[in-house]
């Protein structure tokens, strides 16, 4: 029981990592982000490549790095120039970017299978509830909460967060009160796309890495973002936190319809309360 | 320009006369290809296979053993005198596309065909056989479909099926110590299958089965299930998972301290590139091997060292697999003295063959190549994982009677 509740735990913030990035960049440019799944997938290939020769924390860095540089010039080429036109079309030229970004997986790191193991420090077991559990499995919660406490601390403290929830109420009047939006969207997309490659990188050790990685988890984060309520923070928290216990106790409990129950969730969600469990708010 | 310079004309002139020499070099060519045509026909391979989608890592390696093969015998002036050819389609590892693949192959006179990675395709090929005028060798589909109520007159398997898998299981189950048995496999018609297969010669050898779970293909998080198979208190684990989803659970099992603690069996996991990605968190898994670098055959031998200095590693088992696929059909064309896939496929019932494998006979009543089977044992290796081929099973054991819902 309580092993199973952890299980979930691990899964609902591995999930909340990634979605965020997703809510993040909604709230700001109004925009459901195709290309996600392809930075995850990104982040994990680069913090791969970058882990193996220097260490893990390295390859952290490495992949938040790119992701950002990779976020920006997406705001800067596609958000930007696509803003005044309809959002369906922006919607599919991030569709369009996430088959080439994993037609590059492809060219430059093959279609095999890649596996990372966990740093030493963080390999071992503890017993639990009378069972091992690994180690790496507690660093992603803690990980995930690292980021989200550090995320609502800049939100609601910060000059520049206090801009950001400025321009996801009402970017025009944002504007006229002297916000620069323009800074604000690089800077927030391109935090979105790390916060997907940091999760790429965090979930390569107990994950295997392939070209299809990044579709399989977006449709998941894209129902944790939609039963939170696109472009909340906190509703995508809290969503993921259910998705992972429903994954967890489903398979044990309902294992014939276990692959449907978020799905289930998201349409009751849909039905009962549209906007999300915490939509319209940042 | 209205009239022509001197030189341009000359050059037409010449354009013309160049035309005409070829013009009569061709037919002349066409007169003298007429009749040589029953010595130098090529033999035309098709090859529909998974080049993107979910398998495209296996088609790789089909495709690769394919072109080995081919260019091996084109070296040696063909085979009995013909020359070989082949030609890849996309399957895309779904039966709409793959029959198109493979249509589009057949009726461009490619129409040997082989290749595709599941058993889906190779089925969805059987029934349109007669109308390309073609012929199938399954090197890698595994359903007992192919020999079984589906088998075509037309379709042969030169590799190992799902029952002949379960076979070599038996033996070894038998002397296993462990009594309590769980099962995880992938949720579709592969892994419910064997789950089902070994369910059934556990039950029969005395063990009991204590939990069976069905992750759906794609599973990222493996731990509900892990915590499920500890729980269950089983001392074996019996795992069907296949591809990135074997890797993923070979790995979080091992974090979980599974592996160390129960003995696993996967089917068809203990496979090179599986195995290569998943390192030292394999070892100490058993399983079924189809084919190893190790056979002890000539034919093997020459086989291995040849592939070796092309390619700078052994074969995959998947590679040796469909290369020992390929020869049966080279067989075929010999004693044929043909390539029409209906004289090839004539000339295979029954036909005996010098394979990697060493001798090898095509069974006349289901279209099943009769070959012999390995268990092997995941070890540690320079920090990673290794096959070790712990037995070998002769067809006589290896191979189950022929499904009687065959009728051919």
């Amino acid at each position: 029981m309580i092993i199973n509740a952890l299980n979930g735990l691990v899964y609902g913030s591995l999930l909340f990592i990634l979605a965020s990035g997703l809510v993040l960049v909604y709230g700001l440019r109004r925009v459901v982000n195709f290309a996600h799944g392809a930075f995850y997938m990104l982040g994990a290939y680069i913090g791969y490549s970058v882990a193996i020769h220097a260490g893990f924390i390295p390859g952290i860095i490495a992949a938040a790095a790119v992701l950002i540089a990779v976020g920006v010039a997406l705001d800067l080429v596609v958000f930007r120039k696509l803003a005044d036109r309809d959002p369906l079309v922006t919607v599919l030229v991030t569709f369009g970017v996430l088959l080439v970004l994993e037609d590059f997986v492809r060219t430059v790191w093959g279609t095999g299978n890649y596996a990372i193991d966990p740093p030493a420090l963080l390999s071992g077991v503890v017993q639990i509830a009378g069972a091992p559990f690994p180690i790496y499995r507690l660093f992603i919660v803690f990980a995930s909460a690292l980021m989200a406490g550090g995320m609502v601390i800049w939100l609601r403290y910060s000059r520049s967060g206090l801009w950001v929830r400025a321009a996801s109420h009402s970017p025009v009047v944002a504007a006229m009160c002297g916000v620069r939006t323009n800074v604000l969207g690089p800077l927030v997309v391109g935090l979105g796309a790390a916060f997907a490659g940091i999760a790429g990188i965090v979930a390569a050790p107990f994950l295997s890495l392939n070209p299809s990685m990044g579709a399989e988890i977006l449709v998941m984060s894209f129902v944790v973002s939609v039963v939170g309520g696109l472009g909340s923070f906190g509703g995508a928290f809290i969503s993921a936190m259910i998705l992972g216990q429903i994954q967890a106790f489903g398979v044990v409990y309902l294992p014939e319809i276990a692959a449907l129950l978020p799905f289930l969730l998201m349409a009751l969600v849909l039905v009962v309360r549209p906007q999300g469990i915490l939509g319209n708010k940042v | 320009m209205l009239k022509k310079s001197p030189k341009e004309e000359k050059t037409m002139l010449k354009n013309r006369r160049t035309i005409l020499t070829s013009g009569i070099a061709f037919a002349l060519a066409l007169t003298l290809a007429g009749g040589a045509m029953a010595e130098g026909d090529v033999l035309k391979i098709g090859v529909p296979t998974s080049r993107t989608g979910p398998y495209t890592i296996l088609g790789d390696q089909v495709v690769r053993a394919i072109e080995f093969a081919v260019e091996e015998a084109n070296a040696k002036g063909g085979i009995a005198g013909h020359p070989v050819e082949m030609k890849v389609g996309d399957t895309e590892g779904n039966p709409d596309a793959g029959r198109r693949a493979a249509e589009k192959l057949a009726l461009s006179g490619y129409n040997v065909l082989t290749g595709p990675i599941s058993s889906a395709v190779g089925l969805a090929l059987a029934s349109q056989l007669d109308r390309w005028d073609a012929m199938y060798v399954s090197v890698v589909n595994k359903s007992p479909k192919l020999t079984g109520d589906s088998c075509h007159p037309r379709m042969f398997r030169a590799n190992h099926s799902d029952g002949m898998d379960i076979a070599i299981v038996r033996p070894w189950l038998s002397e296993q110590a462990e009594a309590d048995w769980s099962i995880i496999g992938a949720d579709y018609v592969w892994g419910r299958g064997s789950a089902e297969a070994f369910n059934e010669v556990a039950t029969e050898l005395g063990k009991n089965i204590k939990v069976e779970v069905f992750p759906p293909l794609g599973t990222t998080d493996f731990a509900p299930y892990i915590t499920q198979l500890r729980d269950s208190g089983a001392e074996g684990i019996w795992v069907a998972l296949s591809g990135a989803d074997a890797i993923n659970f070979a790995k979080q099992a091992k974090q979980f301290g599974l592996t160390d603690r129960v003995t696993m069996f996967g089917h068809n996991f203990v496979v090179d590139q599986t195995l290569a990605t998943i390192g030292a968190d394999g070892v100490g898994i058993w399983g079924n091997v189809n084919y190893t670098a190790t056979i002890d055959t000539p034919e093997n031998k020459a086989f291995v060292e040849a592939w070796t200095a092309k390619y700078g590693a052994p074969p995959s088992n998947y590679e040796g697999e469909t290369y020992a696929g390929i020869q049966t059909i080279f067989g075929a064309v010999e004693q044929a003295g043909s390539v029409a896939p209906s004289d090839i496929a004539a000339a295979l019932p029954g036909l005996t063959i010098d394979s990697v494998f060493g001798k090898v006979t095509m069974r006349a009543e289901d279209h099943q190549l009769l070959l012999p089977n390995y268990l092997g044992l995941a070890v540690a290796k320079d920090g990673g994982a290794a096959i070790e081929v712990v037995q070998s099973y002769g067809p006589d054991v290896a191979v189950p009677a022929a499904d009687p819902a065959c009728k051919l």
